[in-house]
């Protein structure tokens, strides 16, 4: 009786919280990165660098179309951030990348390996979040990067906007943590999410910013926009109503509510995963 | 109990004429949706733009003080304009999955195994979208043209704007042709109706992103033509005889329009096969 107790193996004790996730954000930020949907984001965080490609080549060719305008570098630059980055990109990573953590793994029928793991089924959200965001922040933020070096030159100097390049970085990080938290509830929770995620950015959020009162507190772009160091753009009509009807937070504020929204999210949506039975298609 | 006959069972059934059975197609999926009480909600809210219009159409009949709520040819093309929003939603909800969730099932060699050709099959998956779009688009509209007669009492304004009825027909079936034929050949290149909806999204607001950009870069709205939504926009305001609002020609386009249509159509010819076949 000793002896077999002796010989067999003891059972390994179970990984913390905090080790699972990152067990998990090993495993998927390989598949992340090495999918057809990086491709898609490949796309997307190319044609900014492709236009700032095209504007500066018709700069140094002194074509009228860019003379036209006096519009110098760090304006451009400022401008494709708002227009590129922070209206569109960011957002629409947000809802692809955060609905997709869990709904993949449903729609797979692969979810079932992941949760029959010794593993707290909140650290599998947690950890495809990290792969999430260290997947689009590497992906994202090179194109900002290459975007500054093609533009800014053009009538203004790298040194004197540097600083506006690393807030830039900062608040796309942030965006893309915030908007990634709030898409990953969704999908955790929501049997639509996708719907409910572009109903909310390109609805709901276009919508309360236009409107003067406390509607804008109520969406993520409200925080995220006190932070940007560029001009807001009046490119269209909404733009212009937004642009009239703006008011910033303080940094301080901005900052705290960001995190709370990320942090708040990022909690509901590891508890509703902990909760939920997924039923999967037969 | 014992089998007597084993012989093989004539079909008994009546045979559809060939041409036919995309209406099954398309009536099965119209069904497949109506059960759905989120899109059933997503209707009536689409349908609530009407009801304003309608209310505003009947104080300006019978109110004379409230004249400058009188209806004019443009209260119909921002009408339409207002709806846009409506016809993407329902365009991702109704047209994402059409085809992507038979080829994820592998329901599309069924299909085609049965005496059903592809372009019916493409035609039935086309209908679906149609129906719903013109549901939100053109019948309001042309049901507001009614209401204002019926409400005005006299048939004055259709009378002085003769145009409308065709302008409003030909710019949502234009409408309507363009967003489900793009739809549906994004639809046929993934398995996934989410990433077909989330790429539908990308290739709309992007190309306005881009429009955006080159017009502050520029001043100049001669690159309209990038943006999809630019395009339909120029073309419809020629329809309702509105002054264009971007510098490019509504011909150019119209070109585009055309052109992203036949690009859906050879994609949907190239995808929507029975079998593969590997050379």
């Amino acid at each position: 009786m000793t002896e077999t107790s002796a010989t067999s193996r003891p059972i390994p004790a179970a990984p913390g919280y905090l080790a699972s996730a990152l067990r998990i954000f090993d495993l998927s930020i390989g598949e992340m990165l090495w999918s057809k949907r990086t491709i898609f984001m490949a796309l997307i965080v190319a044609a900014p660098v492709c236009i700032a490609l095209l504007v500066r080549t018709l700069d140094l060719l002194g074509a009228r179309i860019v003379e036209n305008t006096n519009m110098p570098g760090p304006a451009i630059f400022g401008l494709m951030i708002w227009v590129f980055y922070l209206r569109f990109m960011v957002p629409v990573l947000g809802v692809f990348y955060g609905t997709s953590l869990i709904a993949d793994e449903v729609d797979d029928k692969t979810i079932t390996y992941l949760f029959t793991r010794p593993i707290s089924r909140g650290a599998v959200l947690v950890g495809k979040f990290f792969a999430y965001l260290g997947c689009t922040v590497f992906v994202v933020l090179p194109s900002v990067v290459i975007v500054y070096l093609l533009i800014v030159p053009m009538r203004g100097s790298l040194g004197g906007s540097f600083i506006d390049l690393v807030k830039d970085l900062v608040l796309l990080g942030i965006g893309l943590a915030v908007y990634g938290a709030v898409f990953a509830y969704v999908g955790a929770q929501f049997n639509r999410p996708l719907l409910i995620g572009l109903i909310f950015i390109f609805g709901w959020e276009q919508a309360a910013l236009a409107f003067p009162g406390y509607l804008k507190r109520m969406t993520v772009a409200y925080y995220l926009q006190a932070l940007v160091p560029h001009a807001m753009p009046s490119d269209s009509v909404l733009g212009l109503i937004q642009s009239i009807f703006r008011e910033s937070p303080s940094l301080p504020v901005s900052l705290a509510w960001l995190a709370g929204i990320c942090l708040t999210f990022l909690s509901l949506a590891a508890s509703v995963v902990d909760r939920r039975e997924y039923v999967l298609e037969q | 109990m014992p089998i007597h006959d084993q012989s093989y069972r004539h079909y008994a059934g009546g045979r559809a004429a060939p041409g036919q059975a995309w209406a099954v197609i398309a009536w099965a999926g119209i069904r497949n949706m109506i059960r759905k009480r989120i899109f059933l909600g997503l209707l009536l809210f689409a349908w609530f733009p009407f009801v304003v219009r309608a209310v505003q159409m009947y104080i300006a009949a019978n109110y004379p003080q409230a004249s400058m709520l009188a209806p004019t040819a443009q209260t119909f093309r921002q009408y339409l304009e207002q709806q846009d929003f409506f016809v993407f939603v329902i365009t991702i909800y109704v047209g994402a999955g059409l085809i992507a969730n038979d080829r994820r099932a592998n329901a599309l060699q069924i299909y085609l195994s049965k005496p059903l050709m592809r372009a019916e099959y493409i035609l039935g998956k086309l209908a679906v979208l149609f129906a719903f779009l013109l549901l939100v688009t053109a019948i309001p509209a042309l049901l507001l043209l009614l209401l204002q007669v019926m409400f005005a009492g006299n048939v004055t304004f259709v009378r002085n704007n003769l145009f409308l009825f065709p302008a409003i027909t030909a710019s949502t079936l234009l409408q309507v042709l363009l967003v489900s034929f793009t739809m549906l050949a994004l639809s046929s290149l993934s398995k996934s109706a989410r990433y077909v909806g989330i790429l539908y999204a990308g290739i709309t607001f992007f190309s306005t992103a881009v429009f955006g950009v080159m017009y502050a870069i520029t001043g100049s709205s001669t690159f309209s033509w990038i943006s999809i939504g630019s395009n339909l926009t120029q073309v419809v305001d020629v329809i309702f005889r509105a002054k264009p609002r971007y510098d490019t020609p509504w011909s150019v386009s119209l070109l585009v329009i055309v052109g992203l249509v036949v690009v859906s159509i050879s994609v949907l010819e190239r995808r929507v096969r029975g079998v593969e076949v590997v050379t």
